[in-house]
């Protein structure tokens, strides 16, 4: 017998060998190519045969790949380039030290506003990570590409339209979406016109959320047009919020003669009068629940209108930190419903009084540059720590000098202390890392080195990336 | 910042971790020392008892100090052997960028990091430097009194070895017992049939075998259901292999390794037999490991960046779960230059790290190109070592594809073999062209350590 005839004697019969052992049947008869190997010992001829049986098994039987192998397409370059790969490990570091969605997002973002994207081994977003910075969209395709078991290609990249809206993955139509509004706001507001509803409740919610990005006038119809035929009652609460920020808040019901019981209008000063909110204090813990009840349902020019007040005199006459509860249901409306400009008057103000926790609310709707200059203010002038701060400033803050505030003083006397522990202040300075400048990180790891720190502390980890990290983001 | 020799010996817990640390205060025996730019860390590399180092940390304004050894002493001789080192200059400590290990620890340290005198610590017993410093004379020994030892050695020996041949042949009839009994109640019950033998093994001598016996099961329950009568015939089959090929040669050092126990550092770095190859070595991966018998493994896998010599290199050691987790000793991507010994065998593949220089990062990207078909590859360990379970392989160019259940499977770029994974493979791995592939080949599925694309290299997943 040829080596190939027995090869395929064998092949033909393991199937059956396997199956007699698995029940427990003899299978050495059933062998007669290896007759001479096995031996005339039925005993030994099973161990024989289980060690032929299994080398030929192990050395020549593998699973057969389906015929319909699905290969996902290459993970695309993004707009912005990958970290360099010295920093890589640094970045693995801080986004393995950081177990919370919500550090490593920030993470991101902060690359992101200094111009730089992760490399795909170390992070990548989920389909649905909304939180993603939309430099990812391409990305996020591409996972949603994987978990659909899609097999074309949908495009990315090219201008938008209401022909090719349905080439694009929500990611990439998202991101180009912002694009488009950025640039030529009206042909955002039309193409959304045309294409939503094909949309379901909650992709809806998420374009029509896009809107805010140079927010106008000419929105108006469109809005309105939201609010009197969506099916879904949280696009309905989005377009009124929209519209109300422009000025075109729903007629007062009766509840807000209720509310606007609960504040009344004096004049203060005798020789250049000024108007002032007096509060009358809710005297039960139900009137305390329906006066943030009245609050979150009602908008900004409603408020102002039951008092008789424009809604920047509103805000201009309120007696900031008298009544926090009171203060937080204002800044509620000023960020739901207010105009920018009115955002702006409540940010100055409340910045100059001791209201941080305000500032850090009214946040997220400034610009970039405002957010900075009010954590920068607040640190020097408030006395708050660096946490709260970049909570205000965000990821773009880019601060410089932030030892030389209060919080940067304390923290360096802090160090320096006899008890001072590894652990300590640990997301004080992680902030510190997300807030200052390339130039101010560079300085502050010099500062806090010479006041005992080792460069190799890991606390010093988000502080080295950005002194190590080239800025190449925009600036304001 | 100094210290002084006296820090080291009132750190020292007792006489004899004095005396080790002595032995450990050379040159030769260290790596990769090096110390943070303002003198308060320093670190370096001990080789040990096994195949890989000890990374040994201290922070010299406290004295806190960390060790990757199992050792239940506290500092160990290889943190008294590093502040040897630096108390008394024996090695520049060249000012460098903390390593990741080092920063790693400092973050896990619990206590205070401002400087605390050394001399709180409590001295344990009686310690002396003198004494630790001084070499014991050797013994002159008595001619009839090594011969009667060597007597009892060779009686032991030989006892051994029947103990191992009976528990072989307890293994063979068990076989023969699962064969009869149907492998589907073996499949079923692979978990306790299999520590019963492995226990007896264990008694027989035959540690080893028994480890691998008690990591049968989980190895069978890996694969598909449908796959699994097949594997048991594969497993049995390679344990019959094993134990005709322990009868044929029992003093074979490579057959004693899979059965009984591999030689030691000193045995293997006193062999002139064992091949020694320096050069460029990439980490591929780190496995780490809890196994059945209360044993941890911990292998790293190395690749060899030059075109000829063992392709591959594999430090495997072992230590007690209970001595708690223990650090990596090599980060996966870092390449160095250094010096391995092999152990004696046909195919080298385990080896011991003799000498690490610093790590290289000039090297080119590129890996080598595979040296064989992927047919040959697959199949030519095994005959050598038929028993063998784990192939390391050098993919060519390929990529990942799934099938409808999501599958993943690892696809030749020129479309003649393909090869199922394990694990998801998800992420980069899947989504970009894998000019090569190190991975391990199990006979059924494989584990990719780490891949090199466009996008530089992959580690791969578990």
């Amino acid at each position: 017998m040829t080596e190939a005839v027995k090869a395929a004697e064998i092949f033909g019969s393991i199937g059956a060998v396997v199956t007699r052992w698995t029940v427990g049947s003899s299978a050495a008869s059933a062998a007669s190519f290896w007759r001479t190997e096995l031996g005339d010992d039925p005993v030994e001829a099973e161990l024989r045969m289980l060690a032929l049986s299994g080398q030929f098994l192990g050395a020549t039987v593998t699973a057969e790949a389906p015929s319909a192998l699905r290969v996902l397409p290459d993970i695309p370059m993004l707009a912005l380039p990958t970290v360099s790969e010295p920093l890589r490990p640094l970045l693995r570091r801080i986004l393995a030290a950081s177990k919370d969605a919500a550090p490593r997002k920030e993470l991101v973002h902060f690359l992101a506003a200094r111009g730089w994207t992760t490399h795909p081994a170390d992070w990548m977003p989920d389909a649905n990570d909304e939180d993603a910075p939309d430099v990812y969209a391409a990305w996020r395709d591409w996972s949603a590409f994987a978990v659909a078991g899609a097999v074309t290609r949908r495009r990315t990249g090219d201008q938008l339209t209401a022909e090719n809206w349905e080439d694009f993955w929500p990611a990439a139509r998202k991101a180009a979406l912002i694009g488009l509004r950025r640039r030529d706001p009206s042909a955002a507001r039309a193409l959304l016109e045309a294409k939503l509803g094909n949309e379901n409740a909650e992709a809806r919610l998420r374009l029509v959320s896009l809107l805010s990005e140079r927010l106008s006038g000419d929105d108006v119809a469109f809005l309105e047009g939201l609010v009197a035929n969506d099916r879904a009652p949280k696009i309905k609460a989005l377009a009124t919020s929209m519209l109300a920020r422009l000025g075109h808040g729903p007629a007062a019901g009766e509840d807000i003669a209720e509310l606007a019981g609960f504040f009344a209008v004096k004049t203060k000063g005798l020789l250049r009068r000024s108007r002032v909110i007096d509060f009358q204090t809710p005297k039960t813990p139900a009137q305390w629940q329906r006066r943030k009840t009245l609050l979150d349902g009602t908008d900004l020019t409603s408020f102002a209108g039951a008092l008789g007040l424009a809604p920047q005199d509103l805000i201009a006459a309120w007696d900031w930190n008298v009544d926090p509860a009171a203060d937080a249901g204002l800044v509620g409306l000023i960020v739901e419903t207010g105009t920018d400009a009115q955002l702006a008057q409540a940010a100055n103000i409340v910045s100059e009084h001791d209201a941080t926790g305000l500032i850090v609310a009214l946040a997220p709707r400034l610009a970039n540059a405002e957010r900075a200059r009010f954590a920068a203010a607040a640190l020097r002038a408030r006395g708050i720590g660096f946490e709260m701060a970049q909570m205000i400033a965000g990821v773009a803050g880019r601060l410089d000098d932030p030892l030389s505030t209060p919080a940067g003083v304390k923290l360096l006397a802090e160090i320096r202390r006899d008890d001072a522990k590894p652990s300590d202040h640990i997301a004080e300075f992680r902030a510190l890392g997300l807030l200052a400048s390339r130039t101010a990180a560079q300085q502050t790891l010099q500062r806090l080195t010479a006041a005992g720190l080792l460069l190799g502390d890991p606390r010093l980890d988000m502080l080295r990336l950005n002194a190590a990290l080239d800025d190449q983001g925009e600036t304001p | 910042m100094a210290i002084d020799l006296k820090a080291v010996e009132q750190l020292a817990t007792d006489q004899s971790s004095l005396k080790a640390a002595a032995g450990l205060a050379k040159p030769a025996k260290w790596s990769g020392v090096g110390g943070s730019p303002d003198g308060a860390l320093i670190w370096g590399e001990c080789a040990g008892s096994g195949a890989n180092p000890y990374r040994v940390m201290a922070d010299l304004r406290d004295l806190g100090n960390k060790c990757t050894c199992p050792s239940r002493k506290f500092p160990c001789k290889h943190v008294l052997g590093l502040l040897w080192l630096n108390a008394e200059a024996i090695v520049p400590f060249a000012p460098a960028d903390t390593p990741d290990w080092v920063s790693d620890w400092l973050g896990r340290r619990r206590g205070t990091s401002a400087a605390k005198p050394a001399n709180t610590v409590t001295p344990a017993g009686e310690k002396d430097l003198r004494t630790a410093r001084t070499l014991e004379p050797e013994a002159t020994q008595d001619p009839k009194d090594v011969a009667r030892r060597e007597a009892q050695a060779a009686k032991r020996n030989e006892e051994t070895e029947r103990a191992i041949l009976d528990a072989l042949d307890a293994l063979e009839q068990w076989i023969g017992d699962q064969l009869r009994l149907g492998l589907s109640g073996f499949i079923d019950d692979a978990t306790a049939r299999c520590r019963r033998i492995a226990a007896r093994l264990v008694d027989g001598k035959a540690a080893v075998l028994a480890g691998r016996i008690d990591e049968l099961p989980s190895r069978l329950l890996a694969l598909a259901a449908g796959d699994r009568p097949r594997g048991a015939v594969v497993e049995l089959g390679k344990l019959v292999l094993l134990a005709r090929a322990f009868r044929a040669t029992p003093r074979g050092a490579e057959i004693r390794r899979a059965v009984v126990a591999a030689e030691t550092r000193e045995t293997v770095l006193a062999n002139s037999q064992a091949p020694r190859v320096s050069g460029h070595w990439e980490v591929l991966a780190e496995r780490v490991e809890t196994r059945r018998d209360g044993l941890v493994s911990q292998t790293t896998w190395l690749l060899n960046l030059a075109a000829s010599g063992p392709r591959f290199a594999m430090l495997l050691d072992f230590f007690p779960a209970s001595a708690g987790r223990r650090g990596s000793v090599f980060t996966p991507g870092e390449r160095f230059h250094g010096e391995l010994v092999f152990y004696p065998s046909q195919q080298p593949l385990r080896a011991l790290l003799v000498r690490r220089e610093a790590a290289d990062d000039t090297l080119t990207p590129e890996w080598p190109a595979p040296d064989a078909t992927l047919n040959d590859a697959l199949t030519r360990p095994l005959l050598t070592e038929p028993w063998m379970i784990e192939i390391p392989l050098l993919l060519p160019q390929g990529r990942i594809a799934r099938d409808d259940s999501g599958g993943a499977w690892w696809r030749a770029a020129d479309g003649t073999t393909t090869l199922p994974v394990a694990g998801n493979a998800d992420g980069l791995l899947a989504g970009t062209e894998l000019t090569r592939t190190a991975a391990i080949w199990s006979g059924s599925r494989l584990t990719i350590l780490a891949a090199q694309s466009s996008w530089g290299r992959i580690g791969g997943h578990d």
